[in-house]
């Protein structure tokens, strides 16, 4: 495959370029309520070649290898065009050459795994739910993706690296007859298909999550002092942190970027976040980036101070800062784009009965149903939520979403709990879906919210 | 693809193959500056066999190995997916102007003139950052199956999207420009980003409550993904929508008409079939705020005893790869149909509430009984019928099923969105909520 690549590279007359070959195995198994809707196993693949020439940088994919020589072409047009309308060239800044092969150590490798077994197991999840008459309906699927990825760079990078994504999730819905009400559940990872086995329990607490939904209220929309969960502060930070610590977002908006200079002051003491793609049992672990460089781990908030921020090779560069290692593309049809790997608020000193007490009155909120940020604005949905009275849980809410300016929220994070969790599937859509994109926290309690009811 | 069809007919009872060829070019300034030109020659192929009453599925990017494909599908049927609906027979369908070869010798450099061009008048005028992202795409659609059908559709689209940002935000004013070839933007179409934003520069807060609210087109969005849900001839058949007892019934505003046009040529990436191969209509939903119809594809019209309604379409959330999905009952060719009023008209209907540009977390919240619960990415608030700022920290919250029984008046023109061509909409009684 390495040859093929080089060939290609050597056709092209610019002052850098690099290749990306793949192969994507995707294996999908859906379940519709009691009906099977899809099985299916199938192998794709595609190249994406990027091309730095006169300080103008530019990409084309293409799915045929006869298209090559057209995308050779359209690329050195594109990246002229492009060198004649920027004022400053792009750079690249400088990386190790590396010549590396990664295959992951997987617990159990799906891909020895029968297609049959698969089926059975997403069966049997699904089946969990449909035992209760109020469940309406279900959405449940097993997906499974191994990318085998061929980096091939004119510096002399040539990098082979596997990554290998199991999930099993969807949505469970339930309906008095008058509302419907619906759940998401997810179990899955990055390290082997183990990590599917025996989790009926989880299908199990979703299911009574969703039917005990349909006595509970609608939340009063209003300001509140609310704890977090630890995948609902994973979102938080993932969603409203997260992409501000992406350069590229960041990168030609200055109004936002003149707030997140490095040094700045942020956050409460009490909030450090970290991105730690090297986690190797973590979902968004890798070694290299889509641009041939290791990931390290990179430090961003400590003690509510900005303190670092994720890179690709050009936003390196243009902010004269240190790489890390995070230009990550989807699949073969995408240049990469600066992605998180696994961001986290670090733990601190508090247990959960201790934020409660702190908290004494407002709202405990659960699980993540979505979210989207807008600059400094962020909004996310709650699954479930708590009102806490005095300290404890009180009546079970729900049609729960959250709206706030990232840096209030950061000041407004009052407690920091021990109980860090990572989440188990992903799914960050900024411009092409990262599955693999982690996000977690500690419980976290923070004060003056704005909760929309319906 | 004939070869293809021969072999997949020797080992099936019915076959379907659906390819297609695309190419785009994404062209994207930020901040006034060129920043990317990404270019995207996609192919692909995808195979459907019935055979015993079961599907099987396949696809490939590049039909080198057929035996491949093949042996997926055959691997696939074996899974024992039901399969008991028939592929269509559709000899002839409404012949569409869809494609204009004007667009292939377009240069990329002519549409980074236009965006610098409209980049130099919007910052002219006005002090907010201006991002401005353009794209051109050709794409070629072919669908045979077994029972003769062998259907082409080729599309021209030219997409043009300015946006004027407010301070320390990614919220904007935007609104989209799509046409089958290349079009310079108007004085009007700019005017309209110009003088919305800069009247709504100053930021206000103007506190919580039920007020008037202005849904831009570009937001519209939010209320019709929770009708489509509804609609979805798969919701229908899942009992996961809670206007199943509904049709015929008067559901939301009389003023209220949406519809599915697939035939109108006059926008892009008009159909005359389905990606299935089913011959495409005009399609009421809501005529007058009366529930009409419900939405099928072959599949689910089969399991509801239907008629398919030409709405079996590959669609993909995230940009995801069109020839690995199935089709599914979609609704591409959304319409409002428009009222009486001209915007500033709307505006100055509102003695004191919102209008909302943007939405944030459009996708959260519970969508299948209608909820919608928004950040507001901006919301411009107007106060005796004139604007007078944006607000920061706000959200709105509702139900479809309330809030589009209270449609005060709809705007007289329809605007092109990635969702749908609808009018801006102005709603009473909806609650905002405002950080103070």
């Amino acid at each position: 495959m390495f040859d093929r690549l080089k060939s290609i590279l050597s056709k092209v007359d610019a002052d850098y370029a690099d290749i990306r070959y793949e192969i994507k195995k995707d294996t999908k198994i859906v379940f519709n309520g009691k009906e099977l809707t899809e099985i299916d196993s199938n192998s794709t693949d595609g190249y994406v070649l990027r091309v730095l020439k006169n300080g103008g940088l530019s990409s084309v994919a293409f799915t045929k290898s006869m298209d090559a020589d057209d995308a050779i072409k359209d690329s050195i047009v594109n990246a002229i065009l492009i060198s004649k309308n920027i004022e400053k060239p792009v750079e690249l800044a400088k990386t190790d050459i590396l010549e590396d092969t990664f295959i992951p150590n997987l617990n159990e490798d799906p891909r020895e795994v029968s297609i049959d077994e698969k089926l059975e197991i997403t069966r049997k999840y699904n089946n969990i739910p449909l035992k209760y008459d109020m469940i309406v309906t279900t959405n449940v699927g097993y997906t499974e993706i191994i990318r085998e990825k061929y980096f091939l760079s004119t510096e002399g990078s040539k990098i082979r690296e596997d990554l290998v994504t199991t999930r099993i999730r969807g949505t469970i819905t339930s309906s008095d007859g008058e509302i419907l009400q619906n759940v998401r559940v997810g179990i899955g990872g990055s390290n082997g298909f183990a990590v599917i086995r025996c989790k009926e329990e989880e299908f199990e607490k979703r299911t009574s999550i969703v039917l005990d939904l349909l006595k509970a209220k609608p939340v009063d929309g209003g300001i509140y002092n609310v704890i977090l969960n630890p995948d609902l502060a994973g979102v938080f930070t993932h969603e409203a942190f997260g992409h501000f610590s992406e350069a590229d977002i960041i990168e030609d908006c200055p109004s936002i970027r003149e707030k997140m200079q490095i040094g700045t002051k942020l956050g409460n003491d009490i909030v450090s976040i970290i991105d730690d793609a090297t986690m190797p049992d973590q979902l968004g672990f890798y070694k290299f980036d889509d641009e041939g460089v290791k990931v390290r781990p990179t430090q961003l908030m400590k003690n509510g101070v900005l303190v670092g921020r994720l890179h690709s090779r050009r936003t390196a560069a243009s902010f004269g800062e240190s790489l890390s290692g995070h230009g990550v593309a989807e699949d073969y049809r995408f240049p990469p784009i600066i992605r998180m790997g696994n961001i986290f608020i670090e733990p601190g000193a508090d247990n959960f009965d201790n934020l409660l007490t702190r908290l004494k009155d407002g709202l405990y909120l659960l699980d993540a149903k979505g979210g989207q940020t807008s600059g400094e604005n962020f909004t996310f949905g709650a699954q479930y939520g708590y009102i806490i009275k005095n300290g404890k849980l009180d009546k079970l809410i729900r049609d729960i979403n959250i709206s706030g300016n990232l840096y209030h929220t950061l000041q407004n994070i009052v407690a920091v709990g021990d109980d860090l969790e990572l989440s188990r599937v992903g799914g960050c859509g900024k411009g092409q879906l990262n599955i693999r994109s982690c996000s977690g926290a500690p419980h976290i309690l923070v004060n003056d919210v704005v909760v929309g009811g319906v | 693809m004939e070869r293809l069809m021969e072999l997949a007919r020797k080992i099936s009872d019915k076959v379907e193959i659906y390819s297609i060829d695309e190419k785009t070019d994404l062209i994207w300034f930020e901040n006034s500056k060129l920043k990317e030109i990404d270019t995207k020659i996609q192919s692909g192929v995808s195979l459907r066999i019935i055979k015993d009453g079961k599907l099987g599925f396949a696809y490939t990017k590049d039909l080198i190995d057929r035996e491949e494909i093949l042996q997926n599908a055959l691997h696939s049927l074996a899974g024992g997916v039901e399969g008991v609906f028939d592929f269509p027979h559709t000899l002839v369908t409404t012949e569409l102007n869809t494609y204009d070869p004007s667009i292939v010798s377009l240069l990329n450099t002519e549409i980074v003139n236009e965006c610098r061009r409209v980049n130099d008048i919007l910052t002219s005028k006005t002090s907010g950052q201006i991002n401005l992202y353009a794209e051109r795409n050709i794409y070629n659609i072919r669908i045979m199956n077994s029972y003769g059908t062998d259907l082409q559709a080729m599309s021209s689209i030219y997409l043009f999207e300015p946006e004027i940002l407010y301070p320390a935000s990614y919220s904007a004013i935007r609104r989209l420009l799509i046409e089958k070839k290349f079009k310079k933007a108007s004085d009007e179409y700019l005017n309209f980003l110009l003088n919305t934003y800069n009247q709504s520069i100053k930021e206000v807060n103007p506190g919580k409550g039920r007020m008037k609210v202005l849904f831009l087109p570009e937001v519209i969005y939010v209320l019709m993904w929770r009708l489509l849900s509804a609609t979805n001839g798969k919701s229908v058949y899942q009992k996961e929508s809670p206007i199943l007892e509904k049709m015929g019934e008067r559901i939301f505003n009389k003023k209220l008409t949406v519809y599915d046009d697939p035939l109108n040529d006059k926008i892009p990436d008009a159909r005359g079939f389905d990606d299935e191969g089913v011959p495409c209509q005009f399609f009421s939903i809501i005529e007058n705020g009366v529930l009409k119809n419900f939405y099928y594809d072959l599949y689910y019209a089969e399991k509801m005893n239907m008629k398919p309604t030409g709405h079996g379409f590959k669609t993909t959330m995230w940009a995801g790869e069109i020839v690995s999905t199935k089709p599914t009952p979609s609704l591409e060719h959304l319409y409002i149909k428009c009222g009486d009023k001209s915007f500033s008209e709307l505006v100055s209907h509102v003695d004191r509430g919102i209008i909302i540009g943007g939405a944030l977390g459009a996708h959260s919240g519970n969508i299948p009984n209608g909820d919608f619960s928004i950040g507001l990415s901006p919301g411009i608030y107007v106060e005796n019928g004139e604007i007078v700022g944006h607000v920061k920290d706000a959200m709105i919250a509702g139900n479809i099923y309330n809030t589009m029984k209270n449609v005060v008046d709809i705007e007289d023109t329809l605007h092109p969105t990635f969702v749908g061509t609808f009018p801006a909409i102005l709603f009473d009684d909806v609650s905002v909520l405002i950080k103070g």
